[in-house]
């Protein structure tokens, strides 16, 4: 298939879950909602089911899931709950609920009040202390509890080696993506920020064979490609989300591409394998999730020594960028309380940046173009 | 040699305000209409600057829209630019010694960093409308006086009352609890007028504030809320009689950047 019909295919399956999953359905399968973040869907696949990410919607407003949500919670939860209530997710066999943050852990318990008469909810706590041995255990209890709950909706029991197989197809997964990501930096020209985010937000809705076939096709064609001269300026994008086309265009109507993210939508979640050698396959999920590295939701040992915020400053400067755009999901309290460190660590480093405060509800980006093409003259400037 | 002519439009959220450009150094006419963006002001305001100008639009060498509603002009101007760009190219005309312009609008609030007469760092206001235009536009509606008045009223204050900084809305609510309690208007006004000012401030002091400070913007005419920063920023504020005219001015020097390039 050609680079374009290829991005088409991405484009269309990022749009349409509900059909998606219409045709899982329709094909006899079992389909498990996948709420953020850090979920094993390795388990998912490994019974036989499709696991569907849900991260909200750019194109639904927040009414029914008002019954059960505190107005502070962040869009992406209470529009997550919103598809379940207003049937967009009809059909679902059951949902999976981290609850690493403080909006999410009592939105498991909503979601488990909205929908426990009409699918599985199966409640999933990871360990905050993930390095050590009581840490691991702890992630593969949780873990255990989760394979059991999908058992009893998949009617049968999952083997290690089916697992042993979810873990391969997940890292070939992973590693299409990162490979994808650098080949976006280099064609930038021809994966523009709105393509670049529907071929990495289509993952969350394909069946995963298929999708690492389609992408592993891409990133053949991609390399083929002669290195494109960029003539406009690069940034680093960071937050929890940013898959919003209309806010994605005003990059490209500024000449801005994409080098790198440091978005938990995207590059966040496929940097980190979980070992193949690992006896154990609970154990190796267990250590996938302890050796995330420089995540705002997750402990760091050494956060006094910003150690994450210089990995992002330095991923500014290693992928060419000239500054970084973050995308604050209102109202994420990980990422504000985040945010001053990251701020510092940027000026230390005399990185440009911004902060666009989102949300999944607008409609208008006024505010955000008026921003978006200042700083493209501010990082015309640092080229 | 002819005269190189430019014109710059600034179409804001509550107004519409143009200025045409002698070889890029010189005001040659200026208009300023007192609506904005979605309504007739632009073209009002480009009609009349023409008019007093006594030219066409054949006439400018390059026309560059900016403000909220750049957009909308695409086809009549050459190019559009971001506010802040010419905020910061108008200041650093008007203030060569600039290095922190604040710019308070009709919605936004803008500090900007300027190095060399370019800006090269910014902080907005968040989606709310504490300590910008608008949120003086209600209280002056709520305290029955024009916006225009709210300076000289804020002067005369002799008592502080204290406005929150965080809310239009529950800012209102507590100048009506005000004007309940039988407050005197201008102790209110001048503790408006504090409240923007720590609101503006707060955001100033995230990109650290450098003198020369300039404030712009049609806020910037407001004697309260320019005394108000001063107290609050500890510096001395510079303001232009042409301030609100600050924006077009920017457009129509970075329009003869562009026409003599």
């Amino acid at each position: 298939m050609s680079i374009n019909a290829l991005l088409d295919e991405f484009k269309i399956k990022a749009a349409s879950p509900k059909k998606q999953l219409a045709e899982y359905k329709a094909q006899g399968k079992k389909v498990i909602g996948v709420l953020p973040y850090y979920a094993p869907e390795e388990l998912v696949y490994a019974a036989g089911m499709v696991p569907m990410g849900i991260w909200g919607s750019n194109t639904k407003s927040i009414s029914r899931a008002k019954e059960y949500c505190a107005t502070f919670y962040c869009t992406i939860a209470q529009l997550a709950l919103e598809m379940l209530l207003d049937g967009t997710m009809d059909g679902l066999d059951g949902i999976i609920t981290p609850t690493i943050c403080d909006t999410l852990r009592p939105m498991s318990q909503n979601f488990r009040v909205s929908m426990g008469e009409k699918m599985a909810v199966i409640f999933l706590a990871h360990p905050q202390n993930r390095f050590e041995d009581f840490g691991l255990q702890f992630c593969i209890d949780q873990y255990t509890h989760v394979k059991k709950e999908l058992e009893k909706v998949a009617g049968k029991e999952m083997t290690d080696e089916a697992i042993q197989d979810a873990i391969k197809v997940y890292n070939k997964a992973r590693a299409a993506r990162r490979t994808f990501v650098k080949l976006a930096n280099e064609h930038c020209d021809v994966i523009t920020p709105v393509k670049r985010s529907a071929v990495l937000k289509a993952f969350y809705f394909m069946e995963k064979p298929e999708y690492i076939e389609k992408l592993n096709e891409l990133n053949e064609e991609l390399s083929k490609l002669p290195a494109c001269d960029w003539k406009g300026t690069k940034v680093v994008t960071s937050g929890i989300i940013c898959d919003n086309p209309k806010l994605l265009e005003i990059f490209e109507e500024n000449s801005i591409a994409i080098a790198a993210d440091d978005v938990a939508h995207e590059s966040r979640s496929f940097r980190t394998d979980a070992p193949e050698d690992e006896k154990d396959p609970m154990m190796a999920l267990a250590k996938q999730f302890a050796n995330i590295d420089y995540d705002v939701l997750l402990y760091d040992q050494a956060s006094s020594k910003n150690r994450r915020g210089e990995f992002v400053a330095d991923m500014v400067k290693e992928s060419g960028a000239q500054g970084l755009v973050l995308f604050m999901q209102q109202f994420c309290d990980p990422e504000e309380m985040e945010y001053p460190y990251l701020k510092k660590a940027l000026e230390e480093k005399n990185i440009p940046h911004i902060k666009l405060g989102i949300d999944q509800q607008m409609r208008d980006f006024g505010q955000a173009q008026t921003a978006i093409q200042a700083f493209a003259d501010v990082l015309e400037m640092s080229k | 040699m002819s005269a190189v002519y430019t014109l710059g439009i600034d179409v804001g959220s509550t107004a519409s305000k143009c200025i045409i450009l002698k070889d890029g150094s010189e005001i040659a006419a200026k208009s300023l209409i007192d609506v904005g963006a979605g309504t007739s002001g632009p073209k009002r305001a480009i009609d009349m600057v023409l008019s007093e100008a006594g030219m066409k639009r054949e006439d400018m060498a390059f026309v560059l829209a900016t403000g909220y509603g750049r957009n909308s002009l695409m086809g009549l101007a050459d190019k559009q630019m971001s506010e802040l760009s010419c905020h910061a190219r108008g200041a650093a005309f008007l203030f060569p010694e600039v290095h922190t312009v604040i710019d308070i609008g009709g919605q936004d609030v803008k500090v900007l960093h300027i190095e060399k007469g370019a800006m090269t760092n910014f902080q907005m206001n968040d989606k709310c409308a504490a300590g910008t235009g608008r949120f003086l536009d209600v209280m002056a509606r709520v305290l029955e006086v024009k916006v225009e008045e709210l300076g000289d009223l804020g002067a005369k204050s002799q008592k502080k009352v204290g406005i929150s900084s965080t809310c239009t809305v529950f800012a209102e609510s507590e100048v009506i609890s005000q004007l309940a309690m039988g407050t005197d208007k201008c102790d209110i006004i001048d503790g408006i007028h504090r409240s923007v000012a720590g609101r503006v401030a707060g955001l100033a002091h995230r990109i650290g504030v450098v003198p020369q400070v300039v404030m712009t913007g049609g806020v910037a005419q407001n004697a309260g809320v320019v005394n108000a920063l001063r107290a609050e920023l500890g510096c001395e504020i510079k303001t232009s009689p042409l301030t609100q005219y600050n924006g077009a001015l920017g457009a129509a020097l970075f329009a003869w950047q562009a026409a003599t390039r």
